[in-house]
């Protein structure tokens, strides 16, 4: 991993001071962590779910972290980790530049956003994941119609953190991979091993409780970058 | 101070023409224009018929002091589905719009709304966003928003400091509040709100409010003026303090079952008694 320990606990002191939030526990940091590579943000259409964006802005470290639009990005070399915030439409131009992210080892986050698209909208947004990704999603689900008795979101890999859900859920359909996050019975998240990459699909946008400050959901984010 | 009430008071069967004349009638200097809740004025009211209702409302002898909505609680500006804030915006954009075309300068906005399912912390900085570009709108159009203190409805910005806080996270000289001082009930006190808030406040909501003395004694209900718990000497006596000379705006919450004009001319006389300190 390309962060230090003290990087590590200056971001995360940064990041909860700007929420007022307490330091999360800290474990033991990879053992790789010399070559420093990038964390890189891209937003999709700002109209969508800009406040996602918003939140990977809020906690991740200006000095280590770009964030732009995709439609600005170069080949994305040297990144250890790249998230899609907010993904509602994939485009090709852009998938293939994250396999070849995969194929180089970089994890790559991709966060849905399109819980509240309509029928016609959350076709295209499943069709462009699955062309370009190859990721399976099923259809939005209301987690709050009937009401719920808890609104969070449990996620087991890397840690075991508790984060608020955000009401639509995009499913991940049947697929390989490992199963991250579940929302009661329904899941939430998806890791696949993508050659020497790993792919990670969020069904339930994370933007939002970062940028409101959510220490679970920041310890989680940072939990994941030091996994890269 | 002016006085003012509400259009949606007006008996629904009377129409907008009746029901100015009694609220002229009745002794008030101007009409709260609440849009979307009657049917002279909503969304799609183009601006020619909004042209034509200050043409009535001037013709009757009022102005109108302020345009008020409650579009808002159906489509908030919290709201976690991008396309209901968009639109929740549109309605403030059309607030806007429309107190230009009826000449005030002050609108009411309910800004947020916390429920189950979208949390303090998301209301509290989505509104935050909102509201600052519509400030900037509402400056350009030299129009005041005032966000109203719904607080037990809204179960958002509780207390007096929390709200300041709130106006100065915004931080637009546009955006103030609409201070209802019936709606603080058991957090707090308005007299308190008022010497706060002074010149942030856009326009004061006037109704009563009887706690602890609704259904089993665990709720508070909203009654006319001098009927229930606020202290009105006191509320009388900050509004001086501060300097606030501007609209009052009864909200009649509680309506009277028979005569419903009586409740108009009831109210704009305890309005008067309110204005002129004798209490």
């Amino acid at each position: 991993m390309d962060i230090t320990r003290r990087e590590f606990l200056g971001y995360t002191a940064g990041a909860m001071s700007v929420v007022g939030a307490p330091l999360p526990h800290w474990t033991a940091p990879s053992v790789a962590e010399r070559r420093p590579k990038k964390w890189r943000v891209f937003c999709s259409d700002p109209d969508v779910l800009p406040e996602s964006s918003a939140g990977y802005r809020a906690v991740l470290p200006e000095r280590r972290s770009q964030f732009e639009h995709w439609e600005q990005s170069d080949p994305m070399t040297h990144c250890s980790l790249v998230i899609m915030s907010s993904v509602f439409l994939l485009p090709e131009k852009i998938a293939r530049r994250l396999r070849i992210c995969l194929q180089r080892g970089t994890t790559v986050i991709v966060e849905s956003g399109a819980g509240f698209a309509n029928h016609l909208g959350f076709r295209k947004h499943r069709r462009s994941l699955r062309e370009g990704l190859g990721l399976r999603v099923a259809a939005p689900v209301n987690l709050w119609s009937p009401p719920r008795a808890t609104p969070y979101v449990d996620y087991t890999w890397p840690t075991r953190t508790r984060v608020r859900d955000f009401t639509r859920l995009v499913p991940p359909a049947n697929q390989p991979g490992e199963i991250i996050a579940w929302a009661g019975d329904l899941p939430v998240a998806l890791r696949q091993r993508v050659g020497p990459g790993t792919l990670i699909y969020i069904g339930s946008p994370l933007g939002p409780a970062l940028s409101i400050g959510d220490t679970e959901a920041i310890r989680w984010l940072y939990a994941v970058a030091l996994s890269a | 101070m002016k006085k003012s009430i509400g259009d949606n008071m007006i008996p629904k069967d009377w129409g907008f023409d009746r029901g100015l004349e009694l609220v002229k009638r009745a002794g008030f200097d101007g009409i709260e224009l609440w849009l979307g809740d009657v049917p002279w004025f909503q969304m799609t009211t183009t601006d020619a018929q909004v042209r034509e209702l200050r043409r009535k409302v001037e013709s009757a002898g009022l102005v109108v002091s302020n345009v008020s909505t409650g579009l808002h609680w159906a489509t908030p500006l919290s709201a976690r589905d991008p396309n209901v804030r968009a639109q929740a915006a549109r309605i403030v954009e059309r607030q806007i719009e429309t107190a230009g075309l009826l000449g005030t300068d002050a609108i009411l906005v309910v800004a947020g709304l916390v429920t189950e399912e979208v949390p303090y912390n998301e209301v509290y900085q989505r509104c935050v966003d909102a509201l600052k570009p519509l400030g900037d709108k509402a400056a350009r159009a030299g129009v005041k928003i005032g966000c109203e203190n719904c607080n037990s409805e809204q179960r958002f910005l509780l207390s007096p400091r929390e709200f300041a806080q709130f106006l100065n996270d915004i931080n637009s000289p546009a955006v103030g509040l609409h201070l209802d001082v019936g709606n603080i009930h058991d957090t707090g006190f308005a007299e308190q709100w008022i010497e706060i808030h002074g010149p942030r406040i856009t326009r004061i909501h006037l109704k009563d409010v009887l706690k602890h003395r609704g259904r089993s004694g665990d709720q508070s209900v909203y009654t006319n003026l001098f009927l229930g718990d606020n202290n009105w000497p006191a509320i009388r006596a900050a509004m001086t303090k501060v300097g606030y000379d501007g609209w009052l705006i009864a909200e009649m919450e509680a309506r009277y079952r028979y005569a419903p004009d009586q409740q108009f001319v009831d109210t704009a006389q305890a309005m008067d008694r309110l204005i002129s300190g004798r209490l």
